[in-house]
């Protein structure tokens, strides 16, 4: 039978201070970005309207893209705070802080389709609406990683083993927050729904190669390799997948969608990275030189 | 070559895709919501799926409402309508209309028991500008407040079931179909009134909720001494029917009436006091010259003058002679068709006793999507589903290379997805951007899955045995339940809290999950089987 392989690390030529090395370094340099936006901005990732309150119109225009935003600026009287285009589609999404006093999501689709503009969407959200939505988003993050960690703690029962798996679930979601951060992308609904998603993506691996390593009999290098076989598939039949639907709903402007993907693409990249050097690393050590068992 | 009993699994996968299939499609099934009108979109479909304001376009306006409480507070004697008028008189932005008294069953008339769980009487004051201190004060120095009295912003429940049935009315009496109110409670307690309406832009759809709703009629007369004074004749609940706007033969357009039997004779002699009624009828200048006319009738809409009229000779006869009371019929004149329409929808749904805050502060939301959006993103985000599976597809079968292994994989990752299709259509659940998300998450965690069994199975190559297969079988399961429980218990949060936009991906991220644990996942497991052991 042929297969695309999955290569055979030859893991016995690094020292596990090696392996856990890069992660820990990207782990910190994430940690750091973020940390450092937090002292800058205020708040430790960009976020979308859904939980700072504004208003989104989407419209549809024909022609050039500069005659096109200058023809947005002209029919709004508050000043959009950015202006988007969506390829292949001519629809420019637009959008506008909430400000006491502002004309409000009915007034400003009255101002668009009195320019002539064919408003495609409209959605606004008030200031403290937003900050009660950032509450729940940022509780049951924290909530479903919480109940995540006891699981693996129930399951596993060893401490080193488990706290692998917890340590590489957060550098999961800790890396793709900081290059949403480096890349621009705003914290939405979608992109919180996205980080939910990669618990329990990157729990599935670690799952995987933690049951291989500690429950089944055989040489610890051929557990890996048969473990790695299975996961690398996974998480690259995942990405796979996960980069064409961005690519797709990107073209179509389909937002939620392409935010999912773009942070799950993140996501599993750093858990491919986590799980087998990070989570690996500290198996080995814990199955090799570990506490006395 | 195979027989039921053991492939039940596979057996029990068909039976849940042909239920799940039969939801989907068959006519038999398809939404009737009667007189609520159903779902534009789900009709004009081939499936019986609903679809969510996203994915159909439409408006969705959440807001509170307006107005301040006083809990436990004691009326005394004074009957709901004096306590209105006192508690009022005290307030400078609020009318009687505004101040909504309500009791509660006094604790002293209840057995202990019952004492306790019943609230008592409340005060709510539902005007802008009314703040939680002024409520104190005027409750302090009217009398009405106890030691046990309490004021906080919001309205009662009383209040706000009455603003949701008031304003399904008046979206079910301008004829906006398949349109939904209803009240949402978030996480942190906060009551939100919810209102869809397919197909309907934000304006209008927040002009229609956003107006109180309350039509009088008032007579406006000279007092003798030079002056008028304007008095309340006709309240929204006095009329007992209230027929079809139409247009006037002289321009103008009204609104035919019917005053009930208990308020007419009522009404018929305040109209003989105030000289209405008077011989000749009355001629009514009052938007021209409010201070130099003879007696008018007004039409107040929402607190203002919209139109005045006087009184036409023939019906001052019948006023002044009683008959009229024997059959109290009566015309409100408006100054255009769309007003007269306007007036009737207010008349017939009622008033709003509170109205929706649509202010900066308040916490509400308005989205629109236009139809045409809804169609595109419906079109488009099935294309993106299908081009993400065929990308799976072209991943497992590269990896496998062996049709055997990887297309009862691809099959059974969409099985999932057509039964939770199914389980959506059978309960209506409309699908929006958040749902098919969750479908994307089903079909990754799936396949994921799927491929833990595949290599588990086939590893070490040749399976001999049946208790060969089962055992290997069994360990794959391990993971793939820990993974499912990590995903459910990751997923929980979200499903219980009512986040709005994400409820929907949370539930059927985990109903995925649940799906593919119990049902399909253990059913590929059969069919590599088959595949595999079988013709050896």
């Amino acid at each position: 039978m042929v297969e695309f392989t999955v290569p055979e690390v030859d893991y016995t030529r690094y020292t596990n201070r090696q392996l856990a090395a890069i992660p820990l370094a990207v782990l910190v340099v994430a940690l750091l970005i973020i940390a450092g936006w937090y002292v800058m901005t205020g708040s430790p990732v960009n976020q979308g309207i859904a939980f700072t309150g504004g208003t989104e119109v989407q419209v549809a225009i024909d022609g050039p893209q500069s005659a096109a935003e200058e023809q947005i600026r002209q029919a709004f009287s508050a000043e959009p705070e950015t202006i988007r285009s969506v390829p292949a589609q001519n629809v420019y999404v637009i959008t506008f802080q909430s400000e006491a006093g502002s004309v409000g999501a009915a007034g400003l689709e009255r101002q668009a389709q009195d320019a002539g503009l064919d408003v495609r969407s409209v959605s606004s959200v008030s200031a403290s609406f937003g900050s009660n939505t950032q509450v729940l988003a940022l509780g049951g993050l924290g909530v479903a990683f919480l109940g995540m960690s006891v699981l693996v703690f129930a399951m596993f029962r060893v401490f080193v083993p488990s706290i692998a798996v917890v340590i590489s679930a957060f550098s999961d979601i800790v890396i793709p927050l900081a290059l949403m951060n480096v890349l621009g992308i705003e914290l939405s609904l979608g992109t919180v729904a996205a980080l939910l998603m990669l618990i329990g993506y990157s729990v599935d691996s670690d799952i995987l190669l933690n049951n291989h390593i500690l429950r089944r009999s055989g040489d610890f290098y051929e557990s890996t390799y048969r473990a790695m076989r299975t996961g690398v598939t996974m998480t690259l039949t995942s990405i796979t997948a996960m980069i064409v639907m961005t690519i797709t709903a990107t073209l179509f402007g389909i937002q939620l969608l392409a935010a999912i993907g773009t942070v799950l693409v993140f996501g599993l990249a750093a858990d491919l990275m986590n799980t087998y050097l990070l989570n690996l690393s500290l198996l080995r050590w814990y199955k090799f030189k570990g506490v006395a068992r | 070559m195979v027989d039921v009993r053991e492939n039940w699994r596979v057996a029990l996968l068909v039976v849940f895709i042909l239920i799940a299939g039969f939801a989907l499609l068959s006519p038999t099934l398809a939404a009737d919501d009667g007189a609520a009108g159903s779902d534009v979109a789900a009709t004009s479909s081939v499936t019986n799926l609903q679809y969510g304001l996203e994915l159909s376009g439409g408006t969705r306006v959440r807001a509170p409402l307006v107005g301040v409480t006083a809990e436990d507070v004691s009326f005394g004697a004074d009957s709901t309508r004096a306590v209105e008028q006192a508690v009022a008189d005290e307030l400078e932005n609020a009318g009687p209309a505004d101040v909504i008294a309500r009791t509660g069953v006094p604790a002293g008339q209840q057995s202990s028991a019952q004492a306790q769980s019943e609230t008592t009487s409340t005060v709510e004051v539902t005007a802008e500008n009314v703040t939680t201190d002024e409520l104190a004060a005027a409750l302090d120095a009217t009398g009405y407040a106890t030691e046990e009295t309490e004021v906080r912003d919001g309205v009662t429940d009383a209040t706000r079931q009455e603003v949701v049935r008031i304003l399904q009315n008046k979206i079910n009496e301008a004829g906006l179909s398949g349109g939904t109110v209803q009240q949402v409670t978030t996480a942190q307690g906060e009551n939100y009134v919810l209102v869809e309406v397919p197909n309907q832009d934000a304006s209008s759809v927040r002009e229609l909720v956003s107006e109180r709703g309350t039509v009088v009629i008032e007579a406006y007369y000279p007092t003798g001494n030079g002056s008028y004074a304007r008095d309340v004749v006709l309240q929204q609940e006095d009329f007992q029917s209230i027929g079809t706007a139409q247009e006037g033969r002289s321009g103008g357009a009204y609104v035919p009436v019917t005053v009930s039997e208990s308020v007419a004779p009522e009404f018929q002699q305040s109209m003989v006091d105030t000289g209405l009624a008077q011989q000749g009828g009355t001629r009514c200048v009052y938007q021209q010259d409010r201070n130099n006319t003879e007696a008018c009738l007004l039409l107040v809409v929402n607190g203002e003058v919209t139109n005045a009229f006087g009184m036409s000779p023939g019906l001052a006869d019948t006023l002044r002679s009683g008959e009229w009371a024997q059959d109290p019929v009566f015309q409100l004149q408006t100054t255009n068709v769309s007003e007269a329409q306007d007036v009737a929808i207010n008349l017939r749904a009622g008033a709003l006793p509170a109205q929706l805050d649509f202010s900066q502060e308040s916490g509400g939301t308005v989205s629109y999507i236009s139809p045409s959006q809804g169609a595109d993103f419906r079109i488009n985000s099935l294309i993106t589903g299908i081009i993400a599976v065929l990308a799976v597809s072209g991943t497992v079968f590269v990896r496998y290379s062996d049709v055997r292994i990887a297309a009862p994989m691809i099959v059974t990752a969409l099985s999932e997805v057509v039964i939770l299709l199914g389980f959506a259509a059978g309960i209506g659940y409309p699908l929006d951007l958040s749902v098919i998300a969750g479908f994307i998450a089903v079909i990754g965690t799936g396949v994921d899955d799927l491929i833990i069994i595949a290599d588990e199975v086939m590893a070490e190559g040749e399976i001999n045995s049946r208790r060969v297969f089962q055992s290997r079988f069994r360990k794959a399961f391990w993971v793939i339940g820990a993974a499912a429980a990590t995903t459910i218990i990751a997923m929980s949060p979200l499903a219980i809290l009512s986040l709005g936009d994400l409820q929907g991906f949370a539930i059927f991220t985990i109903l995925g999950v649940v799906v593919g644990v119990l049902i399909t996942r253990p059913a590929y497991g059969d069919i590599l089987r088959s595949l595999t052991t079988v013709d050896r």
